[in-house]
């Protein structure tokens, strides 16, 4: 039974198109949403499923007609995909300027991609002063704006509802993340799957097929990690990376993954006014390379987890070219080293077919991580 | 890559604008470093920071931008950039960040050195880079942030949304900084500020505008000099003096057909993106030799800081260039490139630069296209030498002169 749940999160993982064409074909409109963080609980409320453009594994060749090749591949191939018709059907793109390569990406999108409406989406650094969390608003309403231009409604009892129906995902995802550092069976493939596949389905199927995984999981006695890692970075869905974790016998306990947890550790608070608390919501996030932090609480956070998870070291998965991660891993290594925890720095991109030099930076991590 | 030759320079007259301007520039590392020992504050600001704030509440200040590009151009860049990469910086991160956090760790550099700071102002109007560049010095330093943040505008013109959210943080940064240092913002002093800094701007616009003389009455390159002063000290009476004699030497050269483009002046450039300090020399007589004078940059337009209130004085802040959409960086250019008679546009993809870099491409062909004039781009970095080559340069500004010269 496991098995066949972990098959359905890979055959959705790996199949976004077929996804996106099942909810069209339902006469649904679908907004993507690029990284790193989107209001998915409005672009739901108003009648849209929000599908994540995290870009793929492609060659690049299209996108390099706008791109310098130090851009992340990320938004890069966000951009080929949409040159090359990967997402044709789509009502528009939802994308944040957490970064500055995702600044560009939507600029350049209005030009190289016709047909899918490029909608920014603009949050404030300083978004815990009052100030912050009303420009805030300002971006969601914003947003509001350019779904209801495409055939969306917005209705605040209904941004109500959906903010339960995500709250409840992220609750089921940060559970099966704890279930899932108990299980070693789980492999880090598997584990892969169960996140990326959240990015292409609905919140409510999502949710209901990750209480299945936790409920199964359950059934079996919990066990202990021979080697338990943290993994941390934007993006870790290279599927021969998950699969060389798997070879090194590395389960992941808990990761700092800007694609995995960090999407669901913060909930929208209650209140009648759901567009105002979706802006508390942003107020009360943390923990992230491209949300401003002079205290660094995130790498705290990851030394702390690998503590409390009982982690053996940190694998850092840098995203060539990003900027954010690229700033705080010196602190990461320096703070968990003095931490007692081993880290382990690899870095990956989205052209990636060779990884046999991170086998091998990961096999050495293994012997030290062993001695 | 060949070897710079190093000139005795000629002597300056102490009445021209570049020995006022330069005096300026070096006066405010000079003054911050005095500061420190008579235990007043020094403050670390980034280069757009609304000068304003340190100017009014009478901090001395240090722009590691600034200093980075120095450091840069008297060619300790791969040196104090390896400094940062033995600590864990990856080479894809900007290389003035690089710098400045190797002179946080080594706290020296002969090659120019500044006043520790007591607090630094950071504002990410020019890249979200910054906020992470700031948020390490403030741990490394363990000093307070002061973080004023301008969002990157999809938008045309700023909103009143986000020029509202830039108000409210400017007198928080106040408020900060006068508890920080338990001192007092001034108001008038703060209106002399604001008219300091208009004067200097519209000067500043003013001189740079005079290059739609044909041929132009000065050399291009002398800006990336002059806008030192624009960066560092446009808040101060004597910035604006500086540059209305720059302007009036300008008209000058124009009235008596004289230029500080040193050769015949054959083609008319405009340089897009950030100075590739290393090799300053090398990018300028690459242009030079051809008898090509680049007229024009954006920085002729970046620090038009002319306002006529507090929401203008923000909105100003909001509409530099990295912080704008690509429709008004292009039309930006655009005027510029028509205003000075462009026939070329020589763009640098700035490995240091994502933002300033990420959209050049379609920005360039849309700024081609709409002048009707040629577009080359080379590969450079502002600070760290080991991300440009001459040969690549030279092969481009020559492309980009054959088209031109086929224009004609």
């Amino acid at each position: 039974m496991v098995n066949e749940i972990f098959a359905k999160f890979h055959e959705v993982a790996t199949s976004p198109r077929a996804q996106m064409d099942k909810y069209i074909a339902e006469g649904k409109k679908v907004v993507l949403t690029a990284p790193v963080y989107t209001p998915g609980e409005i672009i739901h409320s108003m009648g849209f499923v929000p599908m994540g453009a995290w870009g793929g594994d492609v060659q690049l060749d299209k996108a390099k007609e706008y791109c310098p090749a130090f851009l992340c591949s990320i938004a890069q191939s966000i951009l080929e995909l949409g040159m090359d018709g990967v997402y044709d059907g789509a009502s528009a793109l939802v994308i944040p300027s957490l970064c500055d390569t995702l600044k560009t990406l939507g600029q350049n999108w209005k030009y190289a991609v016709k047909g899918i409406p490029f909608i920014p989406m603009t949050y404030p650094q300083n978004r815990k002063p009052d100030y912050g969390v009303k420009f805030t608003r300002a971006g969601y309403e914003r947003v509001i704006k350019d779904l209801e231009a495409i055939g969306g409604v917005f209705d605040n009892a209904a941004l109500a509802e959906s903010c339960k129906i995500y709250n409840k995902h992220n609750e089921v995802m940060r559970k099966v993340d704890e279930v899932i550092a108990k299980h070693p069976e789980v492999t880090a493939v598997q584990r892969s799957d169960v996140f990326k596949s959240a990015f292409f389905m609905s919140a409510e199927e999502h949710t209901a097929l990750v209480e299945e995984l936790i409920a199964e999981l359950e059934k079996t006695p919990a066990g202990e990690a021979d080697m338990g890692i943290v993994v941390s970075g934007i993006l870790t869905d290279a599927p021969q990376l998950n699969e060389i974790f798997d070879e090194m016998g590395m389960h992941i306990v808990a990761d700092d993954v800007a694609a995995q947890s960090r999407q669901y550790r913060t909930d929208v608070p209650c209140g009648d006014d759901a567009l105002q608390a979706m802006a508390e919501k942003f107020k009360a996030m943390d923990n992230c390379s491209v949300l401003y932090d002079v205290e660094k609480k995130r790498v705290q956070l990851i030394a702390d987890t690998a503590k409390a998870r009982g982690a053996k070291g940190v694998v850092v998965v840098m995203t060539k070219f990003c900027d954010p991660e690229e700033f705080d891993y010196p602190i990461i290594k320096r703070v968990c080293e003095a931490a007692g925890i081993p880290v382990a720095l690899v870095e990956v991109d989205r052209q990636m077919v060779q990884f046999e030099q991170i086998r091998t930076n990961l096999e050495t991590f293994r012997d030290m991580l062993s001695m | 890559m060949a070897e710079e030759v190093k000139k005795t320079p000629r002597p300056v007259d102490p009445n021209s604008a570049k020995y006022k301007l330069g005096k300026i520039a070096s006066d405010a590392y000079v003054d911050a470093i005095e500061a420190k020992k008579q235990g007043k504050p020094v403050v670390w600001i980034s280069s757009n920071f609304p000068v304003e704030i340190p100017e009014t509440l009478g901090l001395a200040t240090v722009y590691p931008e600034n200093q980075a590009a120095g450091i840069a151009a008297r060619g300790a860049g791969q040196r104090m950039c390896e400094v940062a990469e033995a600590d864990g910086y990856s080479n894809d991160i900007c290389a003035y960040a690089r710098i400045s956090l190797a002179y946080a760790k080594l706290r020296e550099c002969p090659e120019q050195e500044v006043a520790m700071p007591d607090a630094l102002l950071c504002c990410n109007n020019i890249c979200n880079c910054m906020i992470k560049w700031y948020e390490n010095l403030a741990l490394d330093l363990n000093i307070p942030l002061i973080m004023l943040d301008i969002p990157f505008n999809p938008d045309y013109d700023p909103t009143p949304e986000i020029v509202e959210y830039v108000g409210a943080q400017f007198w928080d940064a106040v408020h900060q900084l006068e508890d920080i240092f338990n001192i007092k913002w001034d108001d008038e002093k703060f209106k002399e500020v604001t008219g300091f800094s208009c004067t200097a701007s519209r000067a500043w616009l003013d001189a740079t505008s005079e290059a739609c003389h044909i041929p132009s009455p000065f050399n291009g390159f002398d800006l990336l000099n002059h806008m030192a002063v624009m960066v560092t000290a446009r808040g101060k009476a004597e910035a604006g003096e500086a540059m209305n004699v720059l302007l009036k030497e300008y008209k000058e050269n124009h009235a008596t057909g004289k230029s500080t483009f040193r050769e015949e002046e054959k083609y008319r450039i405009m340089f897009e993106g950030i100075a590739c300090w290393p090799y300053l020399r090398v990018t300028s007589r690459g242009l030079r030799d051809r008898g090509i004078n680049m007229v024009t940059t954006i920085y002729a337009d970046a620090f038009g800081f002319d306002y006529n209130s507090f929401d203008e004085m923000i909105a100003a802040y909001c509409s530099v260039p990295n912080s704008i959409n690509l429709e008004k960086s292009r039309d930006k250019r655009i005027k510029l490139c028509k205003a000075n008679h462009v026939e070329g546009l020589l763009i640098h993809n700035n490995r240091s630069c994502k933002l300033w870099s990420g959209f050049m491409a379609e920005m360039g062909r849309q700024v081609g296209a709409e002048c009707g004039i040629p577009v080359a781009h080379f590969d450079g970095d502002q600070a760290d030498p080991r991300n440009f080559s001459e040969a690549q340069y030279n092969t481009r500004v020559e492309g980009l002169m054959e088209i031109m010269e086929a224009n004609k």
